[in-house]
């Protein structure tokens, strides 16, 4: 899909008098719709909806090794899966430097620890953590992946439930783990840290969030920052074009206040989501 | 060695409290995404597959093109999370390229391709957990998705399996934890209307003695599973139908 | 409204689908299904039926329809099939030598052929070869057209013309795709709503929401855009407003053609425009229109 010049020409005047094509103003963002759980094999997962944007993302315990300079903690990996149903475009080998961009991102705006705490994920010093691996499956594409990748991590994460382990015995270089029976003993992972992305794109000369696929296609340039409570845990800028200094600095600092303000609404929803009935896709 | 685990107990029941010719249970759903020309969801037991159409359209590269057909591709995809052990990478191993191609194999047999010269149909299914009788449940959703893309096929195309327990009895529909413990399984896709088949797998080492009444379990398999989806794409229909208040409508 | 971010949880936001209030029942069939068996053979084979053993059966699943003789079942969703005379909304993906091709949604891409063009300077100017370099100046990847098709190829393949002042090229708008089958079939696709909204319902499924036209302009061919003109607030809304009206019944599988789409833009006026993309929202407008259009067929009917 390419845009005629009269149709962007559109977008760009609504984008000033910020009034957009959907008649959402700048920082206007479209609704979303969650739901935990989904997987029931995995440990933790969650679908998020944003338009017609639909992002299924699964959490999968392992055990592993630390790494030699970070005994203290456990692992965090992202796996980015972009399915062919959401376009042809992704058939084969397609999605691949999408979804390296997006686990990329995804890894730097997780990395501090201060987002997320890894060193929970301990075992034994040096020896056993847990490594959470965090698949993310894309289903469809309507435009701004990026927030609702993240956002449907955080559900995730929020959704998992790592196992006690009731005791551990070492026999020398061998190590045997024992998980407590009881299914209740679980332990939530804390997610109240875990960063929000939004994208903010610039379009003609105003900066605008939550674009839509094709308002994503009249950007000049876009940042993606990742928040975390009042904190950047990443800042990235994404696409073709060049941004000013000046521009840069409007965009972080609506990108805060947006994600500011998106998170308090997310971690409202987060905690008053019940468990259901499965729906899914069959609703 | 302790004896080997029976797949049928003693009163003629399963693992997982099945009779031997009973089917796990299919949900499904057609339309589930807007972007794609078609698409359907289904379950089959835990088995959970979702799948996209798209076209008919012009074909992508030039070269491959042809004047009196239309091409079918297929892409056969599991998530990574879908299995119990993490995957390592979602498609492109040998076993997906041959479900694919297998995928293929069947929509050919029913599309009816002469319609399209020039035109492609892309057929991708995503396996969302995997629970046994993988290609069965892709055939299935991916024949809803191109009915709910309006393609004409000539008839359901549908599959099944069909093992042998206890050395005599055909057992329908096998999932996960009956595979594992072993027993041969037979996967029929297959035109239920008809009665013809369109693909036929075997595993392990079987007397062919016993092969008739496998292969007539799975094809009744198929039947049945014909009788749910067609229900599934009439409800689809009568939906649609009654909320456009059928116009267009003329008879 | 915009500062209120809305997340909402899946089961609570479970589809109320509008009831079917319709009475109509129709014999559905699903592929393979027989439609006229082997003993009549007073039929002729249409779109969506094939013959086998001399019956007759369905290979995609919807309703039959019968004009004459001639019976073919039409399923409630497929590509754009075009039809001669029909008008539809396309976009340019290639320029070639004498010709364009257009994305029409169509099962194949759409040729529009340069002598099928009103140039500018005259309806019967010769097409010279300086046209043809000029091509990409009139049209040129990526833009909008409306136009009509004036033949099916034999490989099904549509071919456009755009000789009438109607078609042409499109200006400043907002383009909606949806099924080609939710677009009612009517002899009339241009529309001037009276809000202040003019409409093309394209046959293929596209459509155009633009600014009023003005028909007194001179607009010969029309390959002119204005790209300065900025377009007042109020014509913005109305657009806008229009856009998420017609997803809102597209959403809710309802027919689109001028009467609901007005009537859903009447209803539409107790939210705000932004709010017209929340669900309950989008699925209060399509209910309350719906009603609307059954009142007004039971008094057409009385």
């Amino acid at each position: 899909m390419s845009l005629c010049d009269a149709e962007k020409t559109f977008i760009l005047h609504g984008v000033k008098e910020n009034f957009r094509v959907d008649g959402r103003d700048r920082e206007g963002y479209r609704p979303i719709e969650l739901e935990t759980n989904i997987v029931q094999h995995a440990f933790g997962s969650a679908r998020l909806r944003l338009a017609n944007t639909d992002v299924l993302v699964a959490v999968k315990l392992e055990i592993d090794v630390p790494f030699p300079e970070r005994p203290f903690e456990g692992k965090l990996e992202f796996f980015v899966d972009c399915s062919a149903n959401a376009t042809p475009d992704f058939e084969g080998r397609g999605g691949e430097t999408l979804a390296a961009e997006l686990a990329n991102i995804l890894t730097s705006a997780y990395r501090s620890p201060q987002t997320f705490n890894l060193k929970k994920l301990c075992i034994l010093k040096g020896r056993k953590c847990w490594k959470i691996c965090v698949d993310i499956l894309i289903l469809e594409c309507g435009g701004n992946l990026f927030d609702a990748v993240s956002l449907a991590v955080k559900a995730a994460l929020h959704n998992s439930q790592i196992p006690l382990i009731k005791s551990i015995n070492i026999d020398g270089d061998n190590i045997e783990l024992n998980v407590s029976d009881s299914v209740f003993d679980c332990e939530k992972l804390d997610v109240a840290n875990a960063p929000v992305m939004v994208t903010v794109c610039k379009i003609g000369d105003q900066c605008i969030v939550d674009p839509s696929l094709a308002e994503e296609q009249c950007s000049v340039g876009s940042v993606v920052v990742a928040i975390s409570q009042e904190y950047f845990s990443t800042v990235t800028s994404i696409g073709k074009g060049s941004l000013h200094p000046r521009t840069m600095c409007n965009s972080l600092e609506l990108g805060q206040k947006v994600g500011i303000r998106l998170n308090k609404a997310f971690m409202e929803t987060l905690h008053n989501i019940q468990p259901d009935e499965d729906v899914g896709f069959l609703k | 060695m302790s004896r080997k685990k029976e797949l049928l107990s003693k009163v003629g029941l399963r693992l997982d409290g099945r009779r031997a010719d009973e089917l796990r249970r299919i949900r499904c759903k057609l339309g589930v995404f807007t972007q794609p020309d078609g698409s359907a969801y289904i379950e089959q037991g835990l088995t959970k597959v979702l799948a996209a159409v798209y076209g008919p359209h012009q074909v992508r590269s030039k070269q491959k093109a042809q004047h009196d057909t239309c091409i079918i591709n297929t892409q056969f995809s599991m998530a990574v999370f879908s299995t119990n052990e993490r995957k390592k990478r979602p498609r492109g191993d040998r076993k997906s390229t041959e479900l694919s191609m297998h995928l293929q194999q069947a929509l050919l047999a029913v599309i009816k391709t002469e319609l399209y010269p020039w035109s492609q149909i892309d057929v991708y299914v995503e396996v969302l957990h995997a629970d046994g009788g993988i290609y069965p449940a892709c055939v299935n959703a991916a024949t809803l998705a191109i009915i709910d893309a309006g393609i004409p096929i000539k008839e359901y195309v549908c599959a099944c399996t069909a093992s042998l327990g206890n050395n005599d009895v055909p057992m329908l529909d096998v999932s996960h934890q009956e595979e594992v413990i072993g027993g041969p399984t037979l996967t029929v896709a297959a035109l239920p209307m008809s009665g013809k088949i369109v693909l036929m797998e075997m595993s392990q080492r079987f007397h062919l003695d016993h092969l008739p009444k496998v292969l007539d379990k799975a094809l009744e398999g198929c039947k049945d599973i014909k009788a749910i989806l067609d229900e599934a794409v009439k409800k689809h229909i009568q939906d649609i139908g009654s909320s456009t208040g059928w116009a267009n409508t003329t008879s | 409204m915009s500062q209120k971010i809305h997340i909402r949880t899946a089961s609570a936001s479970n589809r109320i689908k509008p009831l079917p209030t319709t009475q109509k029942c129709y014999k559905i069939f699903t592929p393979g299904e027989v439609v006229i068996n082997a003993s009549n053979t007073n039929f002729v084979r249409g779109h969506g039926t094939y013959e086998e053993d001399g019956d007759l059966k369905a290979s995609v699943a919807g309703v039959k329809e019968q004009v004459n003789k001639l019976i073919s079942i039409r399923p409630l969703k497929s590509r754009y099939n075009g039809q001669v005379g029909e008008v539809l909304v396309g976009r340019i993906i290639e320029v070639q030598q004498k010709r364009w091709k257009v994305d029409t949604n169509a099962r194949l891409d759409s040729i529009l052929q340069l002598s099928s063009v009103n140039l500018p300077g005259g309806e019967l100017r010769r097409r010279s070869v300086e046209d043809q370099h000029m091509m990409r100046q009139y049209l040129q990847e990526g833009d909008l057209i409306s136009a009509e098709v004036q033949s099916v190829f034999s490989d099904g393949s549509l071919s456009l013309h755009t000789r009438s002042l109607r078609y042409g090229k499109l200006g400043q708008g907002i383009l909606i795709k949806v099924f080609p089958s939710l677009v009612k079939k009517s002899k009339i696709h241009f529309h001037n709503l009276p809000f202040g909204v003019s409409l093309i319902l394209g046959n293929n499924g596209y459509i155009w929401i633009s600014p009023p036209i003005d028909n007194k302009d001179e607009n010969v061919g029309g390959f002119i855009q204005n790209l300065d003109e900025v377009i007042p607030k109020d014509i913005r809304e109305a657009m806008a407003r229009t856009r998420n009206c017609i997803l809102a019944l597209a959403e809710n599988k309802m027919m689109l053609f001028d009467t609901s789409i007005v009537f859903a833009y009447e209803e539409s006026l107790k939210y705000s425009v932004a709010e017209l993309l929340l669900p309950e929202a989008m699925i209060d407008v399509a209910l309350l229109t719906q009603h609307r259009i059954h009142m007004l067929e039971d008094y057409e009917f009385q």
